[in-house]
């Protein structure tokens, strides 16, 4: 049995212990994919707690013949984060961004495990900015496959799409965001 | 292998998830067409370079507040028995947005009742009658076209229009009663005489 369903389960006899454990097991992706979607740590904890919010009111209304929590929790994210974008709370990328990023320069091996740090840290920047500079599908399936590592069949779930359109929009973000990194001289 | 084809095989392939045939028809594509070899290296290149990211924590407080702020009614188990059973099928109409619509549900049927003279009185089963419904409201809608008829009938406006048309028609009947203008006599004008009567006189046949 997913272990997410006992969980539930206890959540739904009145287990406040089960929900403390739900809420630390899938925080940190449910944070990860709004702050990916959206560049802005405010925001994206406004919609993860509308997003526990929702869930703390609707479990109950969750079948597992439906498929798996993950898939509905992450959908319910992705819903929100869409809504989100239509309403146009999100500022939209008007300046050029060429001139903000930086320029990270390709170390041979990393000497010390800070650089490693730096540079990924750098890297988790320069991403960001460049996911911004792609259309929301876009941004979703890199998201969503690239940094959240979700299989195919469940982000063709999550979106409500064909696996085939999740990899087409896979491949055309991932080639969009190729192209911003070969024009900021990023080299990998 | 077309170009379409390869780019739904490219995310497999860039997994190293494809069969031994698929993958030797994409590399064969691959050095083939330079436009889907420049697309596949680029798909590599965001791969590899998400790969090296750092994973995003959420803040501490963000859970904090989830865990504590977020409110923690006591989980609804299922409750049994004929209670469970009725809140279970009332639940869906006991809500807000129901209960607006049948306040005015209620408050559009009194209106009803008052414009169709339902007496306000208790009431019986035989007022509920089809039959005794319909007579009342067809009395009703009777006497209300009559009022309408006369209300407009009494507007002054109608009523000068109405006396101007009446003139005008007794105009017309008027005209219509006069006696025809006279017709002038034709023999008194010129008698014309018929030719043979000129040439034998009058009364005498000519053989």
């Amino acid at each position: 049995m997913d272990p997410d369903i006992r969980l539930i389960e206890r959540c739904l006899s009145g287990d406040e212990a089960a929900w403390e454990d739900l809420v630390r097991t899938h925080t940190r992706r449910v944070y990860s994919i709004c702050y990916r979607f959206t560049n802005n740590q405010t925001e994206a904890q406004d919609i993860t707690q509308e997003v526990f919010l929702r869930i703390f009111k609707s479990l109950k209304s969750f079948r597992a013949s439906e498929g798996a929590f993950n898939t509905w929790l992450t959908r319910l994210t992705r819903n929100l984060l869409i809504d989100h974008y239509r309403r146009g709370k999100m500022d939209r990328a008007t300046d050029s961004i060429e001139t903000q990023l930086p320029v990270m320069q390709e170390k041979a091996s990393p000497t010390t495990r800070t650089d490693a740090m730096v540079a990924s840290r750098e890297a988790s920047e320069i991403l960001q900015a460049a996911l911004q500079r792609l259309s929301p599908d876009l941004r979703e399936a890199v998201i969503l496959r690239d940094l959240e590592e979700m299989e195919y069949r469940e982000i063709a779930a999550v979106m409500k799409v064909p696996e085939g359109t999740v990899k087409s929009r896979l491949n055309r973000g991932r080639a969009e965001l190729a192209r911003v990194l070969r024009r900021q001289k990023v080299v990998v | 292998m077309k170009c379409a084809d390869l780019e739904i095989l490219l995310c497999d392939y860039v997994d190293g998830t494809l069969d031994g045939e698929q993958n030797a028809a994409v590399e064969q594509h691959l050095a083939a067409c330079a436009t889907c070899a420049q697309l596949a290296r680029d798909v590599s290149t965001a791969v590899v370079f998400t790969a090296e990211v750092e994973p995003v924590t959420p803040p501490d407080e963000l859970i904090t507040h989830l865990l504590f702020q977020v409110p923690k009614a006591k989980a609804h188990g299922v409750r049994g028995g004929w209670r469970g059973m009725l809140s279970r099928w009332m639940e869906p109409v006991l809500q807000p947005r129901f209960a607006m619509g049948m306040a005015m549900t209620i408050l559009s049927f009194s209106l009803l009742a008052r414009f169709a003279g339902i007496p306000e009185r208790q009431l019986t089963p035989a007022d509920l009658h089809p039959a005794r419904v319909w007579a009342t409201v067809d009395d009703r809608a009777h006497a209300t076209w009559d009022r309408l008829v006369k209300y407009y009938n009494s507007l002054k406006v109608v009523y000068e229009i109405q006396s101007r048309l009446s003139e005008w028609n007794e105009e017309d009947v008027a005209v219509a009663e006069e006696p025809p203008a006279p017709v002038p006599d034709q023999n008194e004008i010129s008698p014309i005489k018929p030719a043979n009567q000129g040439l034998a006189g009058e009364g005498s046949v000519v053989r």
